[in-house]
């Protein structure tokens, strides 16, 4: 938005940017423990849990044909989803909380959605990093000894994906929760309960009707063989879609929503 | 401070009160605008207001980057104006009232005297 | 003096309510203002406005010559610490004074560390777990450290007790006589407040009613007490603000008198009381004087 500038020098605000960009992401990341340290141990904490249960499993399971069967199995791993739900719920928290408190500190909306936005970008790289770096030890460990999988999952390219793909999988999918989390949050910001009613209603007529569509014109079969020729790097790579779309449409809210207090 | 009054009004008695018993002795410097303010809890614009209206008066001066002083002859002054104000705010009253009772100028006189013994 | 906010027509309709109508004023630089009414006047949404935190209906607003929406060029010159202001809900105090800075480029460190100990802020609790007192203690900490030049505090002290408060209004008045700067300062506890004030703007249903120097308004109104037929032959002709009966006595508070009426009244044997900013503020709004009462 632009200004309107009188003609009285005096009473122009003083020389100085003021933007508040950089001051979002620190504010953001003024509480190190919870943004950088408590995903981590939460993650530890699962994939300990995940460690006993692959050795347990392997115990119990002796014949060679069988363990297979089971590594199989153990591709299809969901350990580690929890992660990208607590992405997602810091992006919501980044609205419902953060947003009131940045606006009382004097930030601009813009200003609050540019930092936060580069919040994402950057909590984004910083988890992908460290979860590729697992990935890669999984691999060359054979799964950690016991051929569990948690980091590796055939959704994140199984373990024949080379390390930047396997990055970018992380990257993006991340970006994605934060990104669909902070609309979901501005919507509810904007117009609290009805919007939310009518977001997830709208959701779910658009997924229902998708489903339909493919279903009567019989495309599953198209829309198998389009997620298999993707691949997964490919299917995450158009995730960016929504999740920009998520970016754009949550500021177009966000410049005319007044923070709520209660 | 009173309700009913202009908040600088009682700011300038309050100083005018100092020097006339001695506590603010001419030619000495009086506290500043901002310690009045933080002294009787008001606005420094308010306080900035009473002390004015002594400089107007005379009985303060400024001396420039240093700050404001009691003017020789302030306490003379003072008690010249408080002097004509009680004869007009009290005595005037004091005798018309008695005169309208018809106690005579001697019984009034007898009466102040024996007020103040009975004060002590 | 120049103006630091100048509002022209301004309004903002909810779906139901008006909440702010068509109200016009300006706010001079470095002045304490103080904009009373009761709850639900309008007070929080008029600073909302003022802040770019609301949208106007329509009218016009001005701060620092520009629109305040969306201006960071303004917003970083301002500070609105509101009693319902949301933390992050991992943050402890010590995150909010730590980022501060960032936010308000004339925020004094030594200054909100002196007001940290003054107001005895626990640095290393969850802003959660903290007393509704200490909670206000943090926003009337950020708002006096920040310095910003246009300074807004929105009952700022919900739950603070006596002491607290005192603490307050001394630090104000010592740091604003230091450093000048443009607060507005909204609250019901008037008494408190009234010598601190230099101008008062008073918001009732939406409108501005009062919007006048504090000097002017002390003494503008006098109560008149006595017998109905000493009253009413007194006060006839005046306009009344406000009038209270009891059996034969009766109560009236008509506007500013001057000596020789002090003189007639106190003739006709009618008892005269000066009525306080808050009694005034009362009587001009119409409610019961318990809504202006201390609530903590």
């Amino acid at each position: 938005m632009t200004a309107v500038q009188t003609s009285t020098a005096a009473a122009r605000p003083a020389a100085g940017s003021g933007s508040r960009v950089i001051p979002v992401v620190r504010l953001h990341f003024v509480n190190r423990f919870s943004m950088l340290v408590l995903p981590w141990i939460i993650l530890g904490f699962i994939f300990l849990v995940n460690l006993a249960i692959w050795w347990i499993v392997m115990s119990a399971v002796s014949p060679d044909a069988d363990r297979a069967d089971v590594q199989e199995g153990l591709q299809w791993s969901g350990a580690s989803f929890y992660i990208f739900v607590y992405m997602m719920v810091l992006g919501v928290q980044a609205i419902a909380l953060t947003f009131p408190f940045a606006l009382g500190f004097s930030a601009t909306r813009r200003d609050f959605w540019l930092g936060t936005s580069l919040t994402f970008v950057l909590l984004s790289a910083i988890y992908a990093a460290g979860m590729t770096v697992l990935a890669l030890i999984e691999v060359a460990t054979g799964g950690w000894g016991l051929g569990g999988r948690m980091f590796t999952a055939l959704y994140f390219g199984g373990d024949a994906t080379p390390w930047f793909a396997r990055f970018f999988l992380f990257f993006a999918t991340f970006l994605f929760f934060f990104f669909v989390g902070a609309l979901a949050a501005v919507i509810y910001q904007r117009w609290r309960v009805n919007g939310m009613l009518i977001f997830f209603g709208a959701l779910t007529v658009a997924l229902v009707g998708g489903v339909a569509l493919i279903t009567f014109s019989e495309s599953w079969p198209a829309v198998g063989a389009w997620f298999v020729e993707t691949g997964a790097s490919g299917v995450v790579a158009w995730s960016l879609v929504p999740t920009g779309l998520a970016a754009l449409v949550g500021y177009a809210i966000l410049r005319r929503t007044t923070p709520k207090n209660t | 401070m009173d309700e009913s009054r202009p908040i600088f009004v009682q700011i300038a008695e309050l100083i005018e009160n100092d020097i006339i018993s001695g506590g603010l002795p001419e030619e000495t410097q009086v506290p500043s605008t901002n310690e009045f303010a933080a002294f009787h809890r008001i606005n420094p614009a308010t306080a900035g207001k009473g002390v004015n209206l002594l400089v107007d008066e005379g009985i303060l001066y400024k001396k420039r980057g240093i700050g404001m002083f009691v003017a020789t002859g302030a306490r003379d002054r003072l008690i010249g104006q408080r002097r004509q104000r009680f004869e007009n705010d009290y005595v005037g009253p004091l005798v018309a009232e008695a005169d309208k009772l018809g106690i005579t100028r001697g019984q009034l006189a007898e009466m102040i005297r024996s007020g103040e013994g009975s004060a002590e | 003096m120049s103006a630091v906010v100048e509002v022209r027509g301004l309004s903002k309709n909810y779906r139901t309510v008006t909440a702010v109508d068509e109200v016009s004023f300006t706010v001079e630089e470095n002045t304490i203002y103080g904009l009373l009414g009761r709850n639900g006047a309008g007070k929080t949404t008029l600073m909302q406005l003022l802040t770019g935190q609301e949208f106007a209906s329509s009218g016009e607003i001005r701060v620092f010559g520009e629109s305040p929406v969306e201006n960071a060029g303004v917003l970083e010159r301002t500070s609105f610490i509101k009693e319902s202001q949301k933390y992050p809900d991992d943050f402890q105090p010590k995150h909010v004074f730590a980022s501060a800075p960032w936010f308000f480029p004339d925020w004094d460190a030594g200054f909100a560390e002196r007001l940290i100990a003054d107001f005895r802020v626990p640095l290393k609790r969850r802003i959660k777990k903290l007393s509704r007192g200490q909670l206000s203690s943090i926003g009337v900490i950020v708002g006096l450290a920040s310095r910003a030049p246009l300074t807004f505090f929105d009952e700022p002290y919900l739950g603070l007790d006596a002491v607290a408060r005192q603490i307050f209004y001394d630090r104000l008045l010592e740091d604003y006589a230091e450093h000048p700067r443009t607060v507005i300062l909204s609250t019901h506890l008037i008494d408190e407040v009234s010598n601190l004030l230099e101008h008062v703007l008073v918001i009732d249903e939406g409108r501005i009613i009062v919007d006048q120097a504090a000097e002017e308004l002390r003494g503008s109104a006098t109560t008149i007490v006595g017998t109905r037929a000493g009253v009413d032959s007194f006060v006839a002709g005046r306009e009344v603000l406000h009038r209270d009966q009891i059996g034969g006595l009766a109560s009236v508070t008509v506007g500013r008198l001057d000596p020789l009426e002090r003189q007639e009244a106190a003739e006709l044997g009618l008892e005269l009381s000066p009525v306080s900013l808050q009694q005034l503020i009362v009587q001009k709004t119409n409610v019961p004087a318990k809504e202006f009462e201390v609530k903590s």
